[in-house]
């Protein structure tokens, strides 16, 4: 799994921060809205005020006993009832006078208490700006937070939402592009209809991926061609070799020609695995394959001292490349020549089932050695003037084409084992 | 015997004249053109007993003078030279018509394996007289020389040794030589096979040839001249 944390604040945070800076900026604006209204009535604060302190005062048995509240002076409260019969009422009203460091406030409130209605005749001196400020706080409430904290969390909520929404196309566009394949250059991500700026951006990104695809082409194409255009003097060389009388001077040439062959071949064979693609129609026989492998690489292994066996364990019909699956033998069948001691046999056999196996009698493959080994030009020993440490990596790209896998077995009595299993058994026609 | 004539078509005059001398060396004649062209003009003067033919020509593809070659019935052996060594080239080539394909580089004593190979094929004229190392067999008088000694053996061992000198230096497929020794035969023990092989091995260890015939477990056998002078077999890329 790729990292998928990114850096930086996320879309979603900076929108939220954004509206929540936005929130403040407007409740400051309607605070001062509301002080500058209040200020130039200073009546209604007053009204706002006397009802605040009834509703205080009121739910005190005695209201004589009240306590006044910090920036009240003269504070007196008592019930009242209106002279004459008992339908009367009593009409709210509030007074303001202004006196020496403030304001004489006075009044009567109704109490809504059911049957029985009251009234509350209230009167203090307020002192400075203190005695008013839980009727500004109420007034901030009742103005300001009521309605711009749900309408915060609104925004929020519509920000989750849509940001979510507006960048669904982004993530699917992210799980492409971690899923492109260097094999595959020919994926390119989907293009979303909306919105327009993910749009012009992936059509961007498929732009950048056509020119990379052209490039990789061109490099793989120059390898190949490089590869395919050495071998002609390679061949004048070798030819040129031969002629010269025989002796050391001769036997090193020809021996370092060898190698340059085997690497020009091996640049050629990888970067031909690189561009197969396997059509899944053709049925190969992995053991008549295995057979003319051996049959071709046995006398040159009985020239070097070696043996090459091989064993049929039946059923191994897959669908794939005979040609790759030739390789892909003879790789693994080099590979035990070049490693494995002389006088001891490779095995190479077919079967069971959709599989193939090459076994010697080496000294093994480190487990350390075990992940690089089918990195390209990796060698365990670099002064091996043996190949170019391509050998596997032809093997596993040309294993991939197929969709196998192949794996390292140490099996018993020591040596190595390697395993390639094909996903696709051909389907046995009768 | 009568000399092979090949007619080599191949455009780098270098790696030509390499091809040339080398092949005259192993008693072919060799005549050599660098184009289509001048192919298929040296074709109606001479005939030739193979045609080595490169693919990458200045005048066109190889493989459409082979195809060409095909189109008008001619059954002259075709092996293709190339550099190209790709995963579907070989069989594109041998479906257009080739007989055999080697991939560049190559040495003389491969090629000229694989020449006497396709000449020996049925329809080719058939050399009579095999030889590898020491051992020599006269595939008319059915009669086996070892050094300067003739020896005597049963006639299913003379054929064995036949199919083995034939492709000497290379494995021969069990099945193929079953089928060939007791084409005749209504039953076939499993080991009676081995036993001839066995037998033979024998018969030329105790007269001193300096062959051997080795057991490719699985695969069939192979006869294999004397190391000092090894049988050239490394197909690169084949």
């Amino acid at each position: 799994m790729p990292e998928r944390s990114g850096t930086g604040p996320s879309l979603f945070r900076q929108i939220a921060r954004r509206l929540l800076v936005f929130t403040l900026i407007f409740a400051l604006l309607d605070v001062v809205i509301v002080l500058v209204t209040y200020a130039r009535q200073p009546e209604s604060l007053a009204q706002e005020l006397l009802g605040l302190e009834a509703r205080r005062v009121a739910v005190i048995d005695d209201p004589i006993n009240a306590v006044p509240l910090t920036g009240m002076r003269n504070f007196s409260a008592r019930f009242v009832q209106p002279d004459v019969d008992d339908d009367a009422v009593l009409i709210d009203w509030t007074r303001r006078e202004q006196i020496e460091g403030g304001y004489r406030i006075s009044g009567v409130r109704a109490l809504d208490d059911g049957d029985d209605p009251r009234w509350l005749f209230l009167r203090f001196d307020a002192i400075g700006i203190r005695p008013f400020l839980p009727v500004i706080r109420n007034e901030l409430i009742e103005h300001v937070a009521l309605p711009l904290v749900p309408l915060a969390g609104l925004l929020l909520l519509f920000n989750i939402v849509s940001v979510r929404r507006t960048l669904a196309p982004l993530r699917r566009a992210e799980t492409e592009v971690d899923g492109l394949d260097p094999q595959d250059m020919s994926l390119r991500l989907t293009m979303p209809s909306q919105p327009r700026e993910v749009n012009t951006l992936v059509r961007a990104g498929n732009r950048a991926l056509a020119r990379l695809e052209a490039s990789v082409l061109t490099l793989r194409d120059f390898t190949a061609n490089a590869a395919h255009e050495l071998r002609t003097p390679l061949a004048i060389m070798q030819l040129s070799l031969e002629r010269l009388p025989d002796g050391p001077i001769k036997s090193d040439l020809q021996t370092d020609a060898d190698h340059m062959t085997r690497l020009v071949g091996q640049m050629l064979d990888l970067a031909q695995a690189d561009a197969l693609v396997v059509d899944e129609s053709v049925v190969v026989d992995l053991a008549a394959v295995g057979r003319a492998v051996v049959t071709q690489l046995a006398p040159k292994s009985f020239v070097a001292g070696r043996e090459l066996r091989f064993s049929d364990h039946g059923g191994s019909m897959i669908d794939g490349h005979a040609e790759a699956v030739f390789r892909i033998y003879r790789n693994l069948v080099d590979n035990a020549l070049a490693h494995a001691p002389g006088a001891t046999p490779i095995e190479v056999s077919a079967g069971p089932g959709p599989q193939l196996a090459v076994r010697d009698h080496g000294p093994g493959i480190l487990a350390a050695d075990q992940p690089h080994l089918f990195e390209r030009f990796w060698r365990n020993n670099r002064s091996s003037a043996d190949g170019a440490g391509l050998g596997f990596g032809i093997v596993k790209r040309l294993v991939d084409a197929h969709g196998g896998t192949i794996v390292i077995e140490t099996p018993e009595g020591g040596g190595a084992l390697f395993r390639v299993e094909f996903p696709n058994a051909a389907a046995t026609a009768g | 015997m009568s000399i092979m004539r090949l007619l080599l078509i191949e455009d780098n005059p270098r790696l030509a004249g390499l091809i040339r001398d080398g092949l005259q060396g192993q008693g072919f004649a060799v005549d050599w053109c660098g184009t289509i062209a001048g192919a298929e003009a040296a074709q109606k003067v001479n005939s030739y007993d193979l045609l080595l033919l490169d693919l990458g020509l200045p005048d066109g593809d190889g493989l459409e003078l082979l195809r060409t070659v095909r189109r008008r019935k001619d059954a002259t052996p075709i092996l293709v030279l190339t550099a190209r060594g790709g995963l579907d080239d070989r069989v594109s080539g041998l479906d257009a018509g080739a007989d055999d394909y080697l991939v560049k580089p190559f040495q003389i004593p491969e090629l000229a394996a694989r020449c006497r190979a396709l000449m020996r094929r049925p329809g080719a004229a058939l050399g009579t007289i095999l030889a590898c190392g020491n051992v020599m067999l006269d595939t008319v008088e059915r009669s086996i020389t070892i050094g300067a000694t003739a020896i005597e053996a049963p006639p299913r061992e003379v054929d064995l040794l036949e199919h083995l000198l034939r492709r000497a230096g290379h494995v021969v497929a069990k099945a193929a030589l079953e089928n060939s020794l007791y084409a005749m035969d209504a039953e076939v023990t499993p080991n009676a096979l081995e036993a001839v092989v066995s037998r033979l091995r024998k018969r030329l260890g105790s007269a001193h040839a300096d062959v051997t015939v080795r057991t490719v477990h699985g695969v069939g056998y192979a006869l294999l001249a004397p190391l000092a002078a090894p049988v050239a077999t490394q197909a690169e890329n084949a």
